[in-house]
This record gives C-alpha cells, sequence and structure tokens, in this order.
C-alpha cells in the first residue's frame, strides 16, 4: 500500500500547478494554522480571513518554497505576516538603549497601572500595542507569549542563549505595556 | 523611580526579577525576599500585578479547534480563486 503523500511532496505538487494537491495540502495544515490564528487574532471571524488569506497566499507563493524548510513551517511563517498584517500598524521606532528603569517608567512604574490591567484583557487593544513594537520585540512575544514556546526553544532557533531571550522577553513586555498605557493615554 | 529598600531588595532589583517571579522561576530565598518587598512596596505590587496580568492574558489559551464548516469554507474558498 503506498503511503499518502507527505505535506512538503503535496506543497511540491502544488508549486507545479496541482490544485488538488493544494486541497489536501490546505486539508493537512489548515488545524494547525488555525490554532496559531486563533492566538494572534482578537477573534474567530479575523482569525477565519487572515487563514483564507495565508493559504491564498501560500498557492500565489508556492513555487517560491525551498524544500530544505518543512512546508508547514514556511506556511506557518506565511500565517504569523499575514496576521501581523492584520494589527492595526504603528510603527514603533527600535529603542535599544532604554534602561530598565525607563523602560518601567514608560511602562507605568509607580503609575496607576489598574486601567493598563484592563487594556490588557482587550485582546484587539493587546494585538495593536503588539503591531508597535519593534520587530525583535514583536518576534519574542509572539513566539513566547503567545505561540507558548520557552525561552530556550526560541532561543535554539535563534542560535542564542536562552538567558538572552529571558532578558529580551523581559524587556519587550515592558515595552509593551509602555504601548498600552500610551493606547490609556490616547483615551 | 521612587527607589525603595525593603526586604533586602531596591524596587528596580525586584523590577529586575519579575519576569522570573511571574514565571514561578526564582529560588525560595530570593521568592521570600520579592514576596516580603511587594508586600510593603505598593508601587511595586501594583504595577507586577500589571504585569502578570499582560502575560497570563498573553498566555491564556484559545479556543475552538477548527470546525468542518470552516474547513469547508477555506477549501471552497481556495478553489473559487487558484
Amino acid at each position: 500500500m503506498t503511503p499518502p503523500p507527505t505535506e512538503d511532496h503535496l506543497l511540491q505538487r502544488a508549486a507545479a500547478g496541482d490544485r488538488q494537491a493544494f486541497d489536501d495540502f490546505v486539508v493537512a495544515t489548515a488545524p494547525a494554522v488555525w490554532r496559531l490564528l486563533r492566538r494572534l487574532t482578537a477573534s474567530e471571524a479575523v482569525a477565519e480571513d487572515v487563514m483564507q488569506e495565508t493559504f491564498l497566499g501560500a498557492w500565489r507563493a508556492a513555487p517560491t518554497w525551498r524544500a530544505e524548510g518543512a512546508a508547514r513551517t514556511w506556511l506557518l511563517g506565511l500565517a504569523r505576516r499575514q496576521a501581523a498584517r492584520s494589527w492595526r500598524r504603528r510603527a514603533g521606532e527600535p529603542r535599544h538603549h532604554e534602561s530598565l528603569g525607563k523602560l518601567a517608567l514608560a511602562a507605568g512604574w509607580g503609575d496607576d497601572p489598574e486601567s493598563l490591567a484592563a487594556r490588557s484583557q482587550d485582546r484587539s487593544r493587546l494585538l495593536r500595542a503588539v503591531a508597535t513594537l519593534p520587530a525583535p520585540d514583536q518576534e519574542v512575544i509572539v513566539r513566547c507569549d503567545l505561540e507558548g514556546l520557552s525561552p530556550s526553544e526560541l532561543a535554539a532557533e535563534l542560535e542564542l542563549e536562552a538567558g538572552t531571550v529571558r532578558v529580551r522577553r523581559h524587556r519587550a513586555r515592558l515595552r509593551l505595556l509602555g504601548a498600552l498605557r500610551a493606547e490609556v493615554g490616547d483615551g | 523611580m521612587d527607589e525603595r529598600h525593603i526586604g533586602g531588595l531596591w524596587c528596580h532589583q525586584v523590577l529586575e526579577l519579575l519576569d522570573v517571579f511571574v514565571e514561578q522561576d526564582l529560588s525560595p530565598t530570593m521568592l521570600a525576599a520579592v514576596r516580603q518587598h511587594v508586600a510593603d512596596c505598593d508601587a511595586c505590587a501594583r504595577f507586577g500585578a500589571a504585569y502578570a496580568l499582560l502575560v497570563q492574558e498573553m498566555q491564556k489559551p484559545v479556543e475552538p479547534e477548527l470546525d468542518a464548516e470552516r474547513l469547508a469554507r477555506l477549501r471552497q474558498r481556495v478553489r473559487e480563486d487558484v
């Protein structure tokens, strides 16, 4: 009995224009894309839109996929980028030289953080605030806090020390609180 | 920051330990010191609570799994557009 084609083979065939193979690829991978997007979007409706855009984008981009990486990893990367586009973008400039104390002040330390806490419970506000962070902060927040990777797992992917990822995550969370505070200030 | 020294720790030291504290990964000695500090430092207690709530919100599980109807709508959309 012939084993079913792997996701990689299905994507390879899709890249050559095989629509049935792409449909099989959708069926095989959609549950994983959905789980990821439910974490990276504010509602099921947005997650569904982003999932559809992800697969349409995957069909268009399939010929550019290089088989040295797994098809699923490639697809989840597309989904992550598509989710980030769905957040309201307010580009944040990287701020690499702030002390922890400055970050904490910007995040509302010594202030009245109750309203911040309430804001952080509104997922769409939270994701809008994530969208304002510099890319390295977004990466660590999305992969560790939203997707649930441990610092060690992300460190292995990025070829860094786990301690470095922990420090980045802490600073990114402080910047995120600062971004939520800015939203509070905006009303 | 209006630095205070409570429980053997300055506020900035508590701030540095906040992520490990929230992840419950501190040694028992450090855990006791941080707890003592935040018990008597209102600013650190309130900020720590906001930080912990943010982490909890980001890490909370989301449901549900992909259902058959949604998958069918996705396949339909892809069939129409590719």
